[in-house]
């Protein structure tokens, strides 16, 4: 989902990404504190994203987008990214910076729309609108526009959107995400057993499950109810894949298009071009525009590279930016005194919550956890990961993207006590009786996660731990931490959501059912309650209301369990040429927005 | 000479069989498991026993390395379709084929490689010939005691700044990128105009020591002494007599230089940013990437060997005493 500091984009979309995306941002910490971050979305924009995104009507999923203000047509944007994209197929990508590349050239049933005072509302992409329920939210409707086609021309039809979940059963698709299966076949991996070829050896998923009655309609018959069911197909890996032209494994080099650009070349590791796809028709569209004639992409640009060409914005860099780079660091404070290049700059909330994991099979007692979540230098650890204007200390466990998420929660008193309280940790230990207990603090060799185990085991001894640091190594890190008998005490993760809701964080990392190795409730809490609102709330039909219950109940984990110490949100800041136009940030590709750029005329 | 090719030919295959064998045993016995960069964000056991079948890692080792290795020469037949000789099979990563991304990267390497050799040795010669032919004055100084400072820089020292006056900075130069020569020769020039020189500095200082020190060598030679007191013209007795002796040991550094440049210059792709051999082994190794790091070890191995054999066939041509063919007329 990002970058890390070894110039290359992981491929999993592990939390492990999570972990890289923060840890990208420096090697070596922005010395800001607490200054200003500058412009762009701050507080207010986080305010508007803790309400439930609401579901569109037909009319608001009709197209074309409202346009840009100022935006004309014609221009290539030049396009710096660190590294190549791992997946182009769809089905493949869980990636934000692949996420975010396949917003040009990929339509997946549903999208999102965001208007210019920030309101973001879930609409039909390919479809007439966000999906209709019934059979209390088991059954899942959808109806094709009319007009939308391929690049080669041909008209996508219902046969194309069965073929692109089906194909997700096959074995070789690994990547992507499974919601979509999972609620049509089976948990885990068992959804497999429904379609072990997928589509190609003339099986098919019977109606009761995926049913097309028409060239024009596709049912969703699910297992359960699912009231996010059009979130979970607005992800890029639900992205629609024609059944006349799959190549299968070999599709992943060269997916067609559906969206406003289509690949005109590729060079694996080298460079990309993206040219108009002419048959796109803006009108089928309520979330794309088709303002440049393209975007040529090169691979292996540094976040210092990249950003020493934008800050001297010379030449090609005028109408130059990068889809996921950020402000290289150390070059941050130059950005932001620069009141030409504070122009230019783009910010906004990631999906990640940094975390204290605390393995609650070791540590039962809740005084101990409270104590190391008082003691933990929460603004220190998140200076090393790459300063003030990478994040924010943390109050909870809900990202400031993620509705229900509140901006004062703040039960363990970080925001006033940034640097920690050991005093407080102090005391509270020794009610426990615990002074001088053995923590074993496991981290990744990776060189930010090295120096922060430095001022946490520093806090923590000071809070009177005995701590004891265990080293790993950072690539077999999530997989040694997933182990249920891992064997550590306290170890660093962080989480982000699939989509905009509760559901895709508190379920995977707190339901107390779903405890097993490779599984990601990193600190094992089994708590009945927790674990009957995880399936009371998911079967909530109302996003209004399923907001509200997963924000109380996110209270209730962080303040009567505390199975992990909040450490810090995650911020992105990105800068672009002074002749780009429309860049604004999207909190749904956490990046730049490209779908809305134009090259302003010179 | 065609037995001594063929010796060193059969011995280079030799070695490339042994250094196959050792990095994909290597690899095995890493604790890494590529499966889980493939594996979403469940990454159950389910999941990982799949992609291990998907990537072929069921097998036993030695049955995956002979199928490794049969496919180089006789192509390999995979569910994603035939894989033709020479066949190093689809990337773990990317899934694309590892021949192709190998010879996609390789015209960067080479242009590195051989624009860079025309700059180092043009200059790092000319000034060890100056300094040699002026021994002991201030030009000779100059010339050894700037190439000795020279000589201790780094590219990733020297890269960055110059990248920081002349791009950054002036806009003087555009930022180093490489487009193929045929397709735009000018392009091409410029684009890898700064990493020439930048790798010329460095690699200029060891030629220019080394053809003076070797220079002066020579010419206290005898033949070169007999030459000079027959009244030969001093111009003719450096370059057909000292040069040319002095030109061995600069030959064998050469080979080796161009060998290993040939192979990938890590430091210098990734501090301009260019995707070449380096980059690619580098990354290859950070993916878990498999028949990626075998294509990128066996070509640029290959490679390395190659410039060997060309190199020791050279000394033959420099230098008529050298026989390659022990007790035949070469």
């Amino acid at each position: 989902m990002a970058n890390d500091s070894r110039t290359r984009t992981t491929r999993t979309a592990l939390a492990a990404l999570a972990a890289l995306a923060a840890g990208s941002l420096a090697l070596t910490a922005c010395t800001g504190t607490d200054s200003d971050p500058g412009p762009g979305p701050g507080g207010k924009d986080a305010a508007v994203q803790q309400k439930a995104v609401p579901l569109g009507d037909e009319a608001a999923s009709r197209g074309p987008a409202p346009e840009v203000p100022g935006a004309s047509g014609g221009g290539t944007v030049r396009v710096h990214q660190d590294a190549d994209y791992d997946h182009l197929d769809p089905a493949q990508i869980y990636t934000a910076d692949g996420g975010l590349i396949a917003s040009l050239y990929t339509r997946q049933l549903t999208t999102y729309t965001t208007d210019e005072k920030g309101r973001k509302v879930l609409v039909g992409d390919l479809a007439t609108d966000s999906g209709t329920p019934s059979d209390g939210g088991r059954t899942w409707t959808f109806t094709l526009k009319d007009g939308i086609r391929f690049e080669d021309g041909t008209p996508i039809t219902s046969a194309d959107v069965r073929h692109t979940i089906e194909r997700m059963y096959a074995p070789f698709v690994t990547d992507g995400p499974s919601y979509v299966q999972q609620w049509l076949s089976g948990d885990g991996t068992d959804y497999r057993k429904a379609l072990p070829d997928g589509p190609y050896e003339g099986d098919h998923l019977p109606d009761d499950v995926l049913e097309t009655p028409d060239g024009k309609t596709v049912v969703l018959h699910f297992r359960s109810p699912q009231p996010d069911a059009p979130f979970a197909l607005a992800m890029p890996a639900y992205g629609v894949v024609p059944k006349a032209k799959d190549t299968r494994e070999k599709y992943d080099a060269a997916p067609l298009s559906a969206g406003p650009y289509r690949i005109a070349s590729f060079k694996p590791g080298r460079s990309m071009e993206l040219v108009r796809n002419k048959h796109w028709d803006a009108d089928t569209d309520p979330y794309r525009h088709q303002y440049v004639d393209g975007f040529d992409i090169t691979f292996n640009h540094s976040d210092e590279d990249s950003t020493k060409r934008l800050l001297a914005d010379t030449g090609e860099a005028e109408t130059a930016l990068s889809f996921t780079n950020g402000v290289d660091p150390l070059q941050t404070r130059k950005a932001l005194g620069d009141p030409d290049a504070r122009e230019r700059l783009v910010q906004g909330y990631q999906p990640y919550v940094w975390q204290m994991n605390m393995n609650m099979d070791r540590i039962k007692d809740k005084r101990v956890r409270d104590a190391i979540t008082h003691a933990l230098p929460n603004r220190r650890i998140l200076t090393l990961n790459g300063g003030a204007y990478a994040g924010e200390v943390a109050g909870g466990l809900l990202a400031p993207t993620v509705p229900g998420h509140e901006k004062d929660f703040d039960p363990y008193g970080k925001l006033a006590e940034p640097d920690g309280d050991p005093q407080r940790a102090r005391k509270l230990l020794k009610q426990a009786g615990k002074e001088g207990m053995r923590l074993v603090y496991a981290y990744s060799n990776d060189e930010i996660r090295q120096r922060q185990s430095v001022v946490v085991a520093d806090a923590l001894e000071k809070a009177g731990f005995d701590v004891q640091r265990k080293e790993l190594d950072a690539g077999t890190w999530y997989s040694q931490l997933r182990k249920v008998d891992n064997g550590y005490d306290i170890y660093m993760t962080s989480w982000a959501q699939d989509w905009p809701s509760a559901s895709t964080v508190i379920p995977p990392l707190f339901d107390g059912t779903q405890i097993q190795d490779g599984a990601s409730n990193y600190s094992h809490v089994d708590d009945e309650h927790v674990n009957s609102e995880i399936r009371r709330i998911g079967a909530i039909t109302d996003p209004v209301k399923a907001t509200k219950e997963w924000s109380r109940l996110h209270r209730y984990i962080v303040e009567e369990i505390n199975p992990a110490a909040p450490i810090s949100y995650t911020r992105q800041i990105q800068l672009h040429g002074s002749r780009i136009g429309g860049a604004r940030y999207s909190d749904t590709l956490n990046y730049i927005d490209p779908t809305r750029l134009y090259v302003v005329k010179g | 000479m065609l037995r001594f090719l063929v010796r060193r030919t059969l011995g280079a295959a030799a070695v490339l069989l042994l250094i196959s064998a050792f990095t994909f045993f290597l690899f095995f016995s890493i604790p890494q498991d590529p499966a889980l960069l493939a594996c979403g964000k469940n990454c159950t056991a389910d999941a990982v026993a799949l992609i291990h079948r998907n990537l072929g890692l069921d097998d036993p080792v030695p049955l995956q390395y002979a199928a490794f290795m049969t496919g180089i020469v006789t192509g390999r037949e995979f569910a994603a379709g035939p894989c033709p000789a020479p066949c190093f099979g689809y990337s773990f990563a990317n899934d694309r084929p590892v021949f192709e991304t190998l010879a996609d990267r390789f015209p960067t390497t080479a242009s590195l490689t051989v624009g860079g050799a025309v700059v180092f040795l043009a200059v790092g010669l000319g000034a060890g010939m100056i300094a040699a032919a002026r021994r002991g004055t201030a030009t000779d100084k100059v010339v050894s005691s700037v190439s000795l400072v020279l000589s201790s820089m780094q590219i990733y020292f020297l890269g960055p700044v110059v990248l920081g006056v002349l791009v950054y900075g002036t806009g003087l130069l555009p930022s180093p990128s490489y487009v193929p020569l045929t397709e735009d020769p000018a392009g091409w020039f410029t684009g890898l105009l700064i990493p020439w020189c930048v790798m010329a500095v460095i690699f200029t200082a060891n030629y220019t020591r080394m053809a003076r020190s070797t220079l002066i060598e020579q010419l206290q030679e005898d033949h070169v002494r007999t030459a000079r007191a027959k009244g030969m013209p001093g111009r003719t007795v450096f370059f057909r007599y000292a040069w040319r002796g002095s030109l061995i040991p600069i030959v064998t550094i050469f080979g080796m230089d161009l060998g290993s440049l040939f192979g990938g210059a890590m430091i210098t792709e990734f501090t301009f940013g260019l995707a070449g051999l380096g980059r690619l082994a580098v990354d290859s190794v950070i993916d878990i990437d498999l028949p990626m790091i075998m294509g990128v070890m066996l070509f640029s191995s290959a490679l390395i060997l190659l410039c060997n054999i060309v190199v020791d066939a050279a000394y033959a041509l420099i230098d008529p005493r050298v026989r390659l063919d022990a007790g035949s007329s070469a």
